[in-house]
């Protein structure tokens, strides 16, 4: 028998939502600024190799969340199927992500990380929240202008190990032997940069 | 590099690796007993005819089913779309295909829910998954479906909400209560009358 | 010396101990809630309540709005804004213990803190349009959806680094 996730069969009840949400925010917001994402010269140094933390975090995080999964789905504690996917539209998982990485590398803050920064009063964090919010104004004038870049290459809630004919377990090593890969490079350039003070 | 990074890789790709190694196939084993007892006394199995009108109404493709009366009541009357697999035949090979699969919900179905209900313990005892019941069979299936109660004047907006979806589903099923709105053009293409539910909320929205 | 004085600015995580945390909250996340994180969306209910309250007839009129009002009547509540002041709080409470709230501009010596205020802000604006483009940033549509492998997930992670890899050189008087 199932017992995760907990609000889907109701072990929770749905009062708690929010109580559940202020607690896995401050675990989210704790875990970030102690990675010192809460600081965009370490963020961006990502993108000139004086500094590799976010692909470190990101991909760490990537791996133990999916193999985790797998492992608690095999035990029977998480019911696999109910679990939310994020939902593929080609286009715009392409787009998006070519305006947000122009807007990570001139800003050089994402979204949860300029929260972060507004926290512990970076000046910086706060105008590009105040940015951010802007941004999402903005979208609401040309939204009607990218329909089809917003609805279009519908295909689902498709997993990407789907995608490619394997199985999740299988996508699963490919995915952690890349990046075990990754790590190891990361760590050779790391050697060959100039070290940047910040 | 450190030996301690090393071991973690060594560590990781170990417990990725550990994720292929596992059996795939569980399903062929018969449920223990106790497991048994504890899906029996779960009520999730019965399924409200409400909900399986929804599903055939949306045309969801991962619902599935079966009629475990005679054939010969199957061809009296039979739910669109459902099949007709009688309850002593259940176990016969020819219909392990339709039963024991993982993609779809198989819902049973009889006059009332005894027989259905047998049919998934049967069914549920030889390990297949995604079974389900539906609750008060055929008699609630004509009782709220195709000859659904008009709700009295002083009830709440939920009854008439569920009434008015009865009523939509009631004239998608072809059932006999409602005056179906004639069609003055005859040249005009039938319309499929769609049917809408409100979904229930979910408990977080948005996705970033 | 205190171990609240120590200058304990500069200490951060082991990025991989902080991505192996990341990582049991996504688990612990997906077990409780069935979905994962995210941080645009408090922004978007924020923008959208503000444009309501402001400019209602403008707001029934456009479809984007129209989109969401229809579907949730109060978008203020919603589990993303709960969300998004723990992450404020505990943010603050990490800075706090390692002595880094202060107010200040962060920017690197060759730029101005204006010019690095004005860039903040427009990195801002883009981020809050692709966001909403890909239906979610780097937590929501990147982090969380490649957790569930998500094949759109994995598109924009790899989308958004790309193209930031691809740009680095031309902004990099930017930051080095």
């Amino acid at each position: 028998m199932y017992t995760g996730p907990l609000t889907y069969f109701d072990i929770i009840s749905t009062e708690w939502n929010y109580v559940i949400a202020v607690l896995i925010g401050i675990a989210f917001g704790y875990i970030m600024e102690a990675s010192g994402f809460s600081s965009s010269r370490k963020l961006v140094g990502v993108f000139y190799g004086y500094d590799f933390a976010v692909i470190r975090v990101f991909f760490t995080a990537s791996i133990v969340s999916i193999i985790g999964l797998l492992y608690m789905s095999y035990f029977g504690w998480i019911d696999y199927s109910v679990l939310y996917v994020h939902p593929t539209f080609l286009y715009s998982a392409l787009f998006g992500g070519i305006v947000m990485g122009l807007g990570f590398i001139i800003g050089g803050f994402c979204p949860g990380t300029s929260i972060c920064a507004v926290a512990i009063g970076k000046i910086d964090g706060w105008v590009f929240t105040i940015g951010l919010f802007v941004g999402i104004f903005i979208f609401s004038y040309i939204f009607p202008y990218v329909g089809e870049i917003f609805y279009g290459g519908d295909m689902g809630h498709i997993q990407i190990s789907e995608y490619f004919g394997i199985s999740n377990e299988l996508f699963a090593l490919i995915f952690t032997v890349l990046a075990v890969i990754v790590f190891y490079i990361t760590t050779l350039i790391r050697r060959r940069v100039k070290h940047v003070r910040y | 590099m450190s030996k301690r990074y090393i071991l973690l890789a060594i560590l990781l790709l170990g417990s990725a690796f550990g994720l292929l190694m596992f059996p795939e196939t569980k399903s062929d084993a018969k449920v223990s007993p106790t497991d048994l007892l504890m899906e029996i006394n779960d009520p999730a199995r019965f399924l409200e005819t409400d909900h399986i009108a929804q599903r055939l109404i949306e045309g969801d493709p991962g619902l599935f089913l079966i009629d475990v009366r005679s054939l010969y009541e199957y061809e009296e009357y039979s739910i669109p779309g459902s099949v007709n697999i009688p309850q002593e035949e259940l176990l016969l090979d020819q219909w392990k295909d339709y039963i024991d699969q993982e993609d779809m919900d198989i819902v049973f179905y009889s006059n009332g829910d005894v027989y259905a209900d047998q049919a998934w313990m049967l069914t549920t005892q030889s390990g297949s998954k995604n079974l389900y019941v539906m609750k008060g069979g055929l008699n609630e299936w004509f009782r709220t479906i195709m000859k659904p109660e008009k709700p009295g004047e002083m009830d709440p907006t939920e009854v008439y909400d569920l009434y008015s979806f009865r009523k939509g589903a009631s004239i998608f099923f072809g059932g006999s209560a409602q005056e179906v709105p004639a069609l003055n053009d005859d040249n005009a293409p039938k319309k499929k009358k769609v049917v809408v539910k409100k979904k229930k909320k979910k408990a977080a929205e948005g996705g970033c | 010396m205190k171990f609240w004085q120590k200058n304990t600015r500069h200490t951060y995580w082991n990025p991989y101990f902080g991505g192996f945390m990341l990582g049991l909250l996504l688990i612990a996340t997906f077990y409780i809630t069935g979905r994962g994180v995210g941080a645009t969306g408090a922004s978007k209910s924020a923008v959208i309540t503000t444009v309501e309250a402001v400019a209602p007839t403008f707001a029934s009129g456009s479809s984007f709005y129209k989109k969401y009002y229809d579907e949730e009547k109060n978008p203020m509540k919603n589990w993303l804004v709960f969300e998004t002041i723990g992450i404020l709080a505990g943010a603050f409470l990490s800075g706090a213990l390692s002595g880094r709230v202060r107010f200040r501009i962060q920017h690197p010596p060759k730029i101005t803190p204006k010019k690095r205020l004005i860039i903040a802000a427009l990195g801002g604006i883009l981020f809050g349009i692709g966001s909403q483009i890909a239906r979610g940033c780097t937590s929501g549509a990147a982090l969380s959806g490649s957790s569930m492998l998500s094949l759109g997930g994995f598109i924009t992670m790899f989308s958004i680094f790309g193209t930031a890899y691809l740009f680095a050189y031309f902004f990099r008087k930017l930051w080095i």
